[in-house]
């Protein structure tokens, strides 16, 4: 018993801003992936491949996962001792991956 | 020798780390799922360590499979063929290209999975932060929860899509 409502003390003492954090950096991410894959594709924004043999792929994702790290850096700085709304990071989260998603979808490349 | 050592590392990738991390992933995702009602203060913590840690190796299999298949992989793939060549068998990418009707397996297929599998790992880490992060809250948090299955889900339909991706592009072009 004490167990138990030693665990439910401990959970609710738990705040998910790190947790948030992560979440809408994953999003973040996802969007960069996409807008750096689409700027290349239209010869808007060309990263130099960091590794010759396979290419540019390589500079393009180094790249987006120093963007990733550096949000999800800056992110868990501010919102690590916060308890934050889920609802709006989700939302935002999932609108940020749905948009890199499409973004790094070859068939949009030729509608541009 | 039955393989070629860049058979070998096809495999590696496309079976081993990438069926691995599809398995964890689906074994994450219904562990969350079959949880899905609100469980009660005294959640066994053996449950909540085994998510965490299937969790994790998940993606940690799901970043291996991503950084062979960009680093190892897709090399020998684009290797251009020297002039002339018209054995196009040791050069899958010029050989797609060189038939109309396969072509689309390099323009949509594989350049599909040079970016998409990232986003994948990108999120399967954060489910994974989160569900180390929060062993208990994330059975009793339903948001918790959800952002975590939304990720899981997404991360798996990606995955899935680009293993099939994989294994049509390696039916007709394999690394010999």
């Amino acid at each position: 018993m004490s167990v138990s409502l030693e665990r439910m003390t401990a959970a609710s003492r738990e705040v998910n801003g790190a947790a948030m954090a992560a979440v809408l950096a994953s999003g973040i991410g996802a969007l960069a992936m996409g807008f750096v894959a689409l700027l290349n594709e239209v010869g808007a924004f060309t990263v130099p491949a960091l590794y010759a043999p396979a290419g540019g792929v390589t500079g393009r994702t180094t790249l987006v996962t120093v963007i990733w790290l550096v949000a999800w850096g800056v992110l868990h700085a501010r919102w690590k001792a916060r308890e934050i709304a889920p609802g709006g990071v989700t939302f935002v989260t999932f609108a940020l991956t749905a948009l890199g998603v499409l973004a790094a979808f070859p068939p949009v490349w030729g509608l541009l | 020798m039955l393989f070629s050592e860049r058979s070998i590392w096809t495999m590696i990738h496309g079976v081993g780390l990438g069926g691995a991390a599809l398995l964890g992933l689906a074994a994450a995702l219904f562990y969350l799922y079959a949880t899905r009602a609100p469980a009660g203060p005294g959640e066994p913590a053996a449950g909540a360590r085994a998510l965490a840690a299937v969790t994790t190796l998940t993606t940690a299999m799901l970043w291996l499979t991503v950084i062979t298949g960009t680093y190892v992989i897709f090399p020998p793939y684009r290797v251009t063929p020297p002039a002339g060549a018209t054995d196009l068998a040791q050069f899958p990418r010029a050989m797609l290209l060189a038939n109309p009707g396969t072509a689309w397996l390099h323009r949509f297929a594989m350049e599909s999975k040079e970016h998409m599998p990232w986003i994948a790992s990108m999120l399967a880490t954060a489910a994974a932060f989160v569900v180390v992060r929060h062993p208990s809250r994330v059975f009793q948090d339903r948001a918790l929860r959800s952002v975590s299955l939304g990720l899981l889900a997404v991360a798996f339909v990606l995955t899935a899509y680009m293993s099939l991706l994989g294994v049509f592009v390696n039916k007709v072009a394999p690394l010999h």
